[in-house]
């Protein structure tokens, strides 16, 4: 009698998911984010961002000068059809990231796929797209050998580990030539994937770079950092970079501020600095940080500020670097798709090999958006932000440059 | 009773053929091949959880075994994940006799928390160690070089895997279940202290009850590995692997035979499902109905579904009984 | 120099610890219960301390009671909800139902809340003063001193009032104390109630300082089973020593190792104890 109680819930959960949502003259296009676990909020925000690049997409927009399909409803080419995201939360889960990419596929049949935050979700996701011949477009997560593995599906926007450590020593070299003192550099980072890759990235670039760098690793979730900083302390470094989420660095900038120690200048690898949370718990701490982002709001006028309006009318907080990534992944997509003028994935996936976005048509900061044979875009690059009162201001490369560099950083003084 | 076993079989042979027609086909394949990988979890965690009754919330640290040694040997020396199943039970096994010697002095809810110890130790050391993918993890083969790396684009040879392998540790547990092993087990989990007064060679006992399990666990593991192609410290060593099996197991019955796949059975599409309608809100719901259905299970039902329907069925003997009786 | 911040540092922490993990070892000692739910307890204490501030404003005080009492009334709801009938159950339901309840507390957490990690706006408790040399941030050093206080009023308060022999009794022989008239449900959900408020104290001294999500609870969780297995279970003045002892070894292996090895020398020790001496510094076998 258990046999048949089984069977009949099985077959009804069966039944009840094997049934495709619909929506008329729509492209579908399938977008996996972590709604819940441990990177929830950075993954809430970028579904935020995404609702809001769809919208501007969508609908018109003609105050958004030179972004692609802002100023027409819809997709053009397709008649005006409108994008439908589906939203799917993975969990931080790899499986549950390689199961939804494959319902995404074959039971909603999404034209494109967008994600994923996790490097490891990442991973097994692109795979099966992979598998089935359907465009991925992976817009912020870092690690190297997503585009390493001679994938023709998969392409990503977003700059990678090493192109962050490249910036930072270019930077630091150039800070040497004009006389700041900066022999020696010390790395914190967290110890999941995402500090280990980049902490490690930067380290190897550092040390080419000709700089005497230490690294410190610590625990992701920890309560308490006052062995690190007073270890900062006792080291001396110029500078300290730090890798870690949002509640790690607010945590190291209350402790430095008790321990009373502050080297030269303090650079944060986005994430953790970049986090809505972090200006108004500790902005008034960490004054004259350096943040590594591709994302200024920049001047009232400019079509990052109304971006950026836009998106605090829907959350009530700024767009963070990490989120506006997936923005800019969706509106990579969107206009690829438009090129098609098709939902066929083929054509989809040629039209993203033949992308060729200049600045002025991207809302982030990149040097365009061109994608090489591995799917890297090989124009991806990142420029310096600086805390500066309220907010954080473009400083470096010059060519970028809103605000003065001030070194060295004033911090709580 | 003989044709509701040939039923079942019959059912999860024919599953993939069943659902191929449908709209959703290959996501439902896909399904089927993730009930039986957790079923085989469920059953292997049975064995030492359900039959001996000591419960083990570190049963991740086989698992993770498992999953690591396949992907640790093709991507630090490009053999075929295959060839890494073996080293995975092997490890698990030796770990399980490591462990198992000064933990099972422990009893109920010490022991317990012993386990979630260990593999959390377990967890730290292989997050922080290079050779085996710090917190990056390994990774298995993108694209398949030959049949041999198990990358398949549809999910029915993994399902015809797990139903075999599914299908061995049933028998085993079934035969153990009727054998010495089963009978001594049987008697410590009803009672530790009696059964060693009446001469049960209890350490000795529960050490194979241990390694059965460890070794099966590991296995699925392994599966997991083949299937996923990735692995990493949360994934493979993380305490929610541990806290499902225990689930399904306890929902479908802890202890029986067939409670770890009816729990999978059930468990696995209530969590997709729910994940599928509620996780793209990100509120949050998709946990709080695991937790709910966790909670509900401990409060109301801790003996499961086969619990449940041997009561009913009790009580419909009782019944038919009485009526016979009355008539 | 730097040694003695360090050794500061750990043992103002190991305070709080103390005071979260003095709540779990009474229920321990009590019921031979484990409560996997007790560092939500914690987190609930802090966003208890949230609303608090939110509602009402008001200082430290005012938050640590609100946490006090909110916890006091979940932690007896749970034990009559839940934790009665499941101590009657299989060991598998007991160990299945606090950890269905720390989930279902955390995703409600996280449903209501969000997920955004959140400090507390700036209070009058801001600084550091300076002693001798040493900094201490002068949150830290009141979540210090206010929890080694209210874990010793806790053991002051089970040693010296009529309550607490009564909850001692029950502890200590159930049945005996059942034949002396005290109602053992009525004491256990006393623990109950009294561990969850303690934790919820806790959690608002710390959220003070750290910012907090929904997701803390987990952390917390181990280094209350840590501390209650080395103090002993069911001995809260063990749970006090070792809260301290456990706070310092962190501090100091986070220094000496680095501070990956933090966790490591703290769960070796744990299981170390297990095997070793399962009855902790103060408790009895």
């Amino acid at each position: 009698m258990r046999l048949p109680i089984a069977f009949a819930a099985a077959a009804a959960f069966a039944a009840a998911l094997a049934v495709p949502a619909f929506a008329a003259d729509s492209v579908k296009i399938g977008a996996l984010y972590p709604l819940t676990g441990n990177s929830a909020p950075a993954g809430q925000a970028a579904k935020a961002a995404v609702e809001l690049g769809v919208e501007i997409v969508n609908a018109a927009h003609p105050e958004l000068k030179g972004l692609p399909l802002a100023d027409s409803a819809g997709l053009p080419n397709l008649g005006g059809a409108k994008i439908d995201v589906i939203h799917v939360d993975h969990q931080g889960d790899p499986s549950v990231g390689q199961q939804q990419t494959l319902r995404l596929i074959t039971q909603e049949h999404v034209a494109a796929l967008l994600g994923v935050y996790h490097s490891s979700v990442a991973l097994t996701a692109t795979a099966v797209a992979e598998r089935y011949g359907v465009p991925f477009v992976v817009g912020d997560s870092v690690a190297a050998n997503i585009t390493q593995r001679g994938f023709k599906w998969t392409f990503r926007v977003t700059p990678i580990a090493t192109d962050f450590a490249a910036a930072y020593t270019e930077f630091l070299k150039q800070m040497k030539t004009i006389g700041k003192k900066v022999d020696s550099i010390a790395i914190l980072n967290e110890n999941t994937d995402y500090g280990t890759s980049v902490g490690g990235s930067i380290a190897e670039a550092a040390r080419k770079g000709g700089f005497d760098v230490q690294q410190i690793v610590y625990n992701a979730k920890s309560t308490d950092v006052s062995a690190q900083v007073l270890q900062l302390k006792e080291k001396k470094p110029d500078v300290a970079i730090f890798v870690g989420y949002t509640a790690d660095e607010i945590l190291y900038m209350k402790t430095l501020r008790d321990l009373d120690y502050m080297p030269s200048m303090i650079i944060g690898d986005d994430a953790g600095f970049s986090d809505p949370s972090f200006i108004p718990a500790v902005g008034d701490l960490a004054q004259g940080v350096l943040d590594r982002s591709a994302w200024a709001v920049g001047a009232p006028g400019s079509v990052t500020f109304a971006i950026n309006e836009m998106y605090k009318a829907r959350t009530g907080r700024d767009l963070d670097d990490t989120s506006g990534r997936w923005m800019q992944a969706l509106l990579v997509l969107a206009d690829a798709i438009n090129r098609a003028g098709s939902t066929d994935p083929a054509k989809i996936q040629q039209a993203l090999q033949e992308t060729d976005l200049k600045p002025a048509q991207l809302m982030m900061g990149y040097r365009g958006v061109k994608f090489d044979a591995a799917g890297q875009n090989i124009l991806a690059s990142t420029y310096l932000i600086q805390l500066q009162g309220k907010a954080y201001k473009a400083v470096w490369p010059e060519t970028r440059a809103t605000a003065q560099l001030q070194w060295p950083m004033t911090g709580w003084k | 009773m003989r044709w509701g076993w040939l039923a079942l079989a019959a059912m999860l042979l024919a599953y993939p053929w069943l659902v191929a027609g449908s709209a959703s086909g290959a996501f439902l394949q896909d399904m089927g091949a993730l009930v039986l990988l957790a079923a085989i979890g469920a059953a292997a965690w049975n064995v030492l959880g359900g039959y001996a009754g000591q419960i083990s919330v570190g049963h991740a640290m086989f698992f993770g075994a498992g999953a690591y040694m396949p992907l640790l040997v093709y991507q630090h020396w490009q053999l075929p994940p295959l060839l890494g199943m073996p080293l995975g039970v092997a490890a698990s096994l030796v770990v399980a006799i490591i462990i198992g010697f000064p933990t099972f002095r422990l009893s109920g809810h010490y022991f317990s928390m012993a386990t979630i110890a260990v593999a959390e130790l377990v967890r730290i050391v292989v997050g922080n160690w290079d050779f085996l993918g710090a917190a990056i993890g390994l990774q298995g083969p993108a694209t398949a070089r030959g049949w041999y790396d198990f990358v398949f684009r549809s999910a029915v040879p993994y399902y015809y895997l797990f139903l075999g392998v599914l299908a061995l540790l049933l028998l085993v547990t079934w035969q153990m279940q009727r054998s010495r092993l089963g009978y001594y087990l049987r008697a410590v989990r009803a009672g530790e202290r009696a059964a060693r007064s009446l001469g049960v060679p209890v350490r000795r006992y529960k050490l194979y009850a241990l390694m059965l399990s460890a070794g099966f666990t590991s296995l699925a593991g392994s599966l997991y590995a083949l299937k996923t192609g990735f692995v990493d410290p949360d994934s493979g060593l993380g305490i929610l692997v541990s806290v499902q099996m225990i689930i399904i197991a306890a929902l479908g019955g802890a202890g029986t035979l067939l409670g770890p796949l009816l729990g999978a059975m059930i468990l696995v599409p209530l969590q997709t499902a729910t994940n599928t309608w509620l996780g793209g809100s990100g509120s949050g719901l998709t946990y709080i109905v695991y937790g709910g259905v966790i909670v509900l299970i401990a409060r109301f039902e801790p003996g499961g579904l086969v619990e449940l329907w041997h009561r009913q069925a009790t009580a419909r003997l009782m019944r038919r009984g009485e009526a016979r009786h009355a008539a | 120099m730097i040694l003695l911040q360090v050794v500061v540092g750990g043992l103002l922490l190991g305070a709080v610890y103390a005071l979260f993990s003095s709540g779990l070892t009474l229920i321990w000692g009590m019921m031979n219960f484990i409560n996997f739910a007790h560092g939500e307890f914690v987190m609930l204490g802090m966003y208890a301390a949230l609303l608090a501030v939110l509602w009402i404003g008001g200082g430290p005080v005012v938050f640590g009671l609100a946490a006090a009492l909110g916890l006091f009334l979940l932690g007896v709801i749970v034990y009559f909800a839940l934790i009665r009938e499941v101590m009657r159950g299989p060991m598998l339901a007991q160990i299945l139902s606090t950890f269905g309840l720390a989930l279902l507390l955390r995703y409600a957490a996280f449903w209501i809340f969000s997920p955004n990690f959140i400090t507390l706006p700036h209070t009058a408790l801001a600084g550091t003063i300076n002693l001798a040399g040493i900094l201490i941030s002068i949150p830290q050093l009141v979540a210090g001193l206010a929890a080694a206080v209210l874990a010793t009023l806790m053991h002051v308060a089970l040693m010296r009032t009529a309550v607490g022999s009564q909850l001692r009794a029950v502890a200590e022989d159930r049945t005996a104390a059942m034949l002396m008239g005290i109602r053992p449900d009525r004491m256990q959900a006393l623990a109950w109630g009294l561990a969850a408020a303690s934790a919820g104290i806790a959690g608002a001294l710390m959220a003070i300082s750290f910012p907090f999500s929904p997701a803390v609870g987990e952390t917390f969780a181990l280094t209350a089973f840590v501390v209650v297995t080395l103090g002993g279970f069911g001995s809260v003045p063990g749970a006090m020593l070792a809260g301290l002892i456990v706070g310092l070894i962190q501090a100091l292996s986070a220094y000496w190792f680095g501070p990956i090895y933090k966790d490591v020398v703290v769960y070796g020790l744990f299981v170390a104890l297990l095997w070793l001496r399962p009855q902790g510094l103060l408790g009895t076998a």
